[in-house]
């Protein structure tokens, strides 16, 4: 699961830096444009060691504003699953509010609370939540009669036993939506440093930007995939721990 | 103009309604005892569709004991079903059960969660009082080889046989089982609905099914229904209602089948 995303990764990055070389030589571009091998693996022995120290930072804020948002997912996601007053007010919110891009409100974050951490942070699990609110939702939502019958009938399905039935039974769907989520925290945080913080990888890439140095955005990018690579490999790889424990319990 | 499905008259009646100058004394006691499942004029249909499942439907059946609802797919067995344990309730007409409070409705599709194995599933709902019960009736059903297994590792029929226990193991008067003994072979079928017969007979069944032997051995009254367009919709046919031990004509068995074939 692990090696298989992070070789997928390698394909996919090798495929796109030998586009990106085709087009440098076909169009007899400048290094300035698009630098050569050469170049690329001279930023690269350069920037490695401070871009992954960055890609950590930014990782960081990343994962606590992912389980930020899968605990908040989850809370809302269980309200919501009721056919009551609530539930439909809560479900029909969450589908309002979701179709506002949040990055259009990531300036108000930056002017109202800095460009520090907490910024990052808001601003990740923003982008990430809403996602995966969704799901969660939808799969909560989604009565299992065959199963939660019985337990209607003798009264016996409290909230609990229905949230549990309904992850049990989707316990795949949940694990694939929380791996992805992994991507849309990383985006968010980087999105976030990109507009106005002052770290991170994506802080990183806008200087990057202004030195019109894409060796560097090049080396950043393999940084940044990599990583999220072997942390969604491993959140896979946590997730099938997860259900075959539960499974085998 | 106000359409039938909005004339709901669901009733359920705890008290006697007959009229007690006229039936006096054991008579008496007896109707107002016993279990009674009665329905007048129910039409029902589907919301938004223009067909109706039955219209104008009559019935009456007494219990305790196994009665049955027999017809092919479509015809209503399980909005009958579903109606009774109040899921359904648009449908105008009267549905009345006398001296039945507890109703329990069970179907072959039910699973039980996988998360642990069925024995600790049946553990866990049954009462301490009920603990050699469930004994009793998981071995009788013969699935006490199976007790530590998932319910995912059961076949089709072992699957239904522990649905149908642990509902056997709640409170309850009248239980509807909706082919609730399908895919189990025939001769364990006829053992667990002769030992349900046996343990509860206290209790009202309804036995829905597609067997026309099966309901005609083992069923006192047997609701046939027929679709749609028939001249008859329905009609009670008296089935043999078979126990343990007692034995059964053949040429009395062929007759109820021949009833049902005819109503149907």
């Amino acid at each position: 699961m692990l090696h298989r995303r992070v070789y997928q990764f390698f394909i996919v990055f090798g495929l796109g830096l030998a586009l990106l070389l085709c087009i440098k030589y076909a169009l007899s571009l400048s290094n300035y444009v698009i630098p050569g091998p050469l170049e690329i693996w001279m930023t690269c022995r350069e920037v490695t060691g401070r871009y992954f120290a960055d890609v950590m930072d930014t990782m960081r804020v990343a994962i606590i504003g992912q389980v930020l948002s899968i605990c908040m997912a989850g809370f809302i996601g269980i309200v919501g699953r009721q056919t009551t007053w609530l539930g439909s007010f809560v479900k029909v919110a969450a589908y309002n509010v979701q179709a506002y891009p949040i990055v259009a409100l990531a300036p108000i974050i930056f002017i109202l609370l800095g460009d520090g951490f907490i910024s990052r942070l808001l601003i990740a699990a923003m982008i990430c939540y809403f996602p995966l609110l969704l799901s969660v939702l939808g799969i909560m939502a989604e009565p299992v009669r065959d199963i939660e019958h019985f337990y209607r009938m003798t009264g016996r399905l409290r909230w609990q036993l229905e949230v549990k039935i309904r992850a049990f039974e989707n316990i795949g769907k949940l694990t694939t939506v929380v791996a992805g989520s992994a991507t849309l925290a990383m985006a968010g945080t980087i999105v976030a440093e990109f507009i106005a913080a002052n770290a991170g990888i994506g802080y990183s890439i806008r200087i990057a930007l202004y030195q019109s140095d894409l060796g560097k955005i090049l080396v950043a990018l393999f940084l940044i995939g990599i990583s999220l690579s072997v942390y969604q490999g491993l959140l896979e790889w946590l997730g099938a721990i997860v259900r075959k424990a539960w499974e085998n319990k | 103009m106000q359409s039938p499905a909005n004339d709901v008259r669901y009733l359920r009646i705890t008290g006697p309604q007959t009229d007690k100058s006229e039936i006096q004394g054991d008579k008496r006691r007896m109707i107002e005892s016993s279990m009674q499942l009665e329905c007048k004029n129910m039409t029902f249909r589907y919301p938004g569709t223009d067909t109706s499942v039955f219209e104008d439907l009559s019935f009456h059946m007494a219990g305790p004991g196994f009665n049955a609802l027999f017809g092919p797919s479509g015809v209503g067995k399980t909005s009958i079903a579903r109606m009774l344990i109040g899921d359904l309730e648009d449908f105008s007409g009267q549905l009345q059960t006398r001296n039945i409070d507890r109703i329990l409705y069970s179907y072959n599709l039910e699973r039980l969660p996988g998360w642990s194995a069925v024995g600790k599933h049946l553990e866990r709902i049954t009462t301490p009082e009920q603990q050699a019960k469930r004994e009793h009736l998981v071995d009788l059903f013969g699935m006490t080889p199976y007790i530590g297994s998932r319910f995912s590792q059961l076949s089709l029929g072992q699957k239904n046989r522990i649905n149908l226990i642990r509902y056997l193991l709640q409170d309850f008067q009248m239980l509807i089982m909706d082919e609730s003994l399908a895919n189990v072979d025939e001769l364990t079928r006829e053992k667990i609905i002769f030992n349900i017969k046996a343990l509860f007979p206290d209790k009202f069944f309804i036995y829905i099914s597609h067997n026309i032997i099966e309901v005609s051995k083992f069923c006192r009254d047997i609701l046939v229904l027929t679709g749609p367009g028939k001249k008859r919709a329905t009609a009670v046919v008296r089935g043999q209602d078979q126990h343990a031990g007692q034995s059964l004509q053949q040429q009395h068995l062929e007759t109820t089948m021949l009833e049902i074939m005819n109503a149907a």
